[in-house]
């Protein structure tokens, strides 16, 4: 289910909120308006509809635990959500890593159902496809810089790298992509 | 990039689902949690602490120095030492050691008012001058005739110590006795071998031991007349030494003794002191040296251990990137 002008209302209001009365916007207005961007973004890490789902809510709860120490001076608040759903998946990683040294003996198993990605349906067949073969981190940089349409510097600060660093990881992601569609939208 | 594949990208992602929108606004309507702890932003905190620490520094250092000029304006001398020649410093430390004494006179440098020795009492005379004259040649001659007028006035010396340790620079002590009688002939005459920068003349009453001891003798004399054997000669060998004493004392009381000390050495012009204002600022001064001194100190100590835990920080910070990317890169 799309809702590209609620989220854009959404977006709208609370900064026009943030304008005017020149106050904090409140947690819930941000959960609102950025939900769909932290989803996205888990989405795109993640390549899977369930763990991405469970990590935005996660990302949301340490959001509203560390509210207090969001200073809009400092970034906007999709930026910071994003570093917060970074480090929710990057955790998740980690305890997947962990999980699957643990369970060693069906190692062989378990790489082959983590390689298969589990992009919605939303996806065009093409593009699904071509998503699945590229790593979390090209996926990361892509969804950052095209779908959530952030600038090089925004991203960049989400990713911990510098604005150049951020644009030729963006560069090498998008030819491998290409690479990937470009073949199949000819055939 | 085409302009139809970042399209799609943006249109064939996926919107949050309901349920989870319903998820995320059950967290949302809780309140924010209140940090317990408080936060101390680095940025902020060296905003405001370095400015504080400089004025606190400032602050210290001239409310130190505005103390410090108070109290030693009540406590001028301890600023303002006397001026002393080089040539006379053995004078001024014995003058030092005879102000404990009972009676010391002041320093004159008119030899005319300096006090003379009683004609009826026995007493113990010495005074010490410091003459100035104007170089090595002219110290020679002086000391000449330092010892030619101490042994015209019937006195003698006791030591003489000539040294010139620049071609330019000396000094020359004498240590003189003369007959009590032309003490003060003896101290005109000194004064007048050049310029008077010191002087001092003190007298100390020898006549009532010397009373004392002609006491004794008589009683022992008075004893001896009824005495016999031992006892006799006991007593004859106590007036003995009691007479030698009184000997010694009126030997001590005949002659004064004179110290000369002629230096080539102009002595320093006693330097006005600063002002409170000045006194003030100097200390002030003095104070942020010396806080300057301790942070720069603690700073060169600390640099190492700051730079070893930077780079540690550092490293870990690019080790923790680099394994994030790589974690992604493989997943």
């Amino acid at each position: 289910m799309r809702r590209p002008v609620t989220r854009h209302a959404a977006v709208a209001y609370t900064q026009y909120v943030t304008a005017v009365t020149n106050a904090p916007p409140s947690f819930a207005s941000v959960a609102e308006a950025h939900l769909d961007d932290v989803y996205r973004y888990l989405l795109y890490v993640t390549a899977n509809p369930s763990t991405a789902e469970e990590l935005t809510s996660e990302t949301f709860e340490r959001a509203l635990a560390r509210w207090n120490r969001f200073d809009q001076r400092r970034g906007t608040a999709q930026t910071w959500l994003c570093q917060l759903a970074r480090s929710a998946a990057l955790d998740h990683f980690r305890a997947e890593n962990r999980r699957r040294r643990r369970e060693s003996a069906f190692a062989a198993q378990a790489d082959s159902s983590a390689g298969e990605l589990e992009l919605p349906d939303e996806y065009g067949p093409v593009l699904r496809q071509a998503l699945r073969t590229l790593s979390a981190a090209d996926r990361e940089v892509i969804v950052l810089r095209i779908v959530l349409e952030q600038d090089a510097r925004t991203a960049a600060r989400v990713l911990g790298i510098s604005p150049s660093a951020c644009t030729t990881r963006l560069n090498r992601a998008l030819e491998r992509l290409e690479q990937k569609v470009r073949p199949r939208l000819v055939a | 990039m085409s302009p139809d594949l970042a399209t799609a990208l943006r249109i064939e992602t996926p919107q949050a689902p309901d349920q989870l929108r319903e998820r995320v606004a059950l967290i949302a309507a809780q309140p924010p949690a209140r940090s317990s702890r408080p936060t101390f932003p680095l940025r902020r905190l060296a905003l405001f602490g370095a400015p504080a620490l400089a004025a606190a520094s400032l602050f210290a250092a001239v409310a130190v120095g505005i103390k410090t000029a108070a109290v030693s304006e009540s406590q001028p001398e301890a600023r303002s030492p006397a001026p002393t020649a080089p040539g006379a410093q053995p004078f001024a430390e014995r003058r030092a050691l005879d102000a404990a004494r009972p009676a010391p006179l002041a320093p004159d440098a008119n030899s005319a008012t300096a006090p003379g020795p009683s004609r009826t009492r026995a007493q113990d005379v010495q005074a010490s001058l410091t003459v100035l004259v104007t170089g090595t040649d002219d110290l020679s001659a002086t000391t000449q005739r330092a010892l030619r007028t101490t042994r015209r006035l019937g006195g003698y010396v006791v030591s003489v110590q000539y040294g010139t340790p620049e071609p330019s620079e000396g000094t020359s002590e004498l240590r003189v006795r003369v007959p009590l009688s032309r003490v003060q002939a003896a101290i005109v005459q000194f004064s007048d071998l050049g310029r008077i920068l010191a002087q001092q003349v003190q007298i100390s009453d020898l006549q009532q031991p010397l009373d004392e001891l002609t006491r004794r003798i008589r009683r022992l004399e008075r004893r001896a007349a009824d005495a016999r054997g031992d006892e006799l000669a006991r007593i004859q060998r106590e007036i003995a030494v009691l007479r030698r004493q009184r000997v010694e004392i009126n030997r001590r009381a005949a002659f004064a003794t004179v110290q000369v000390g002629l230096t080539t050495h102009e002595p320093q012009q006693k330097v006005a002191p600063p002002g409170r204002l000045k006194r003030a600022i100097d200390d002030a001064t003095g104070v942020l040296a010396a806080e300057l001194a301790i942070g720069a100190y603690a700073l060169i100590v600390a640099a190492p251990i700051l730079l070893l835990l930077a780079a540690a920080f550092a490293l870990t910070r690019g080790y923790r990137r680099f394994a994030d990317q790589r974690l992604l890169e493989r997943a």
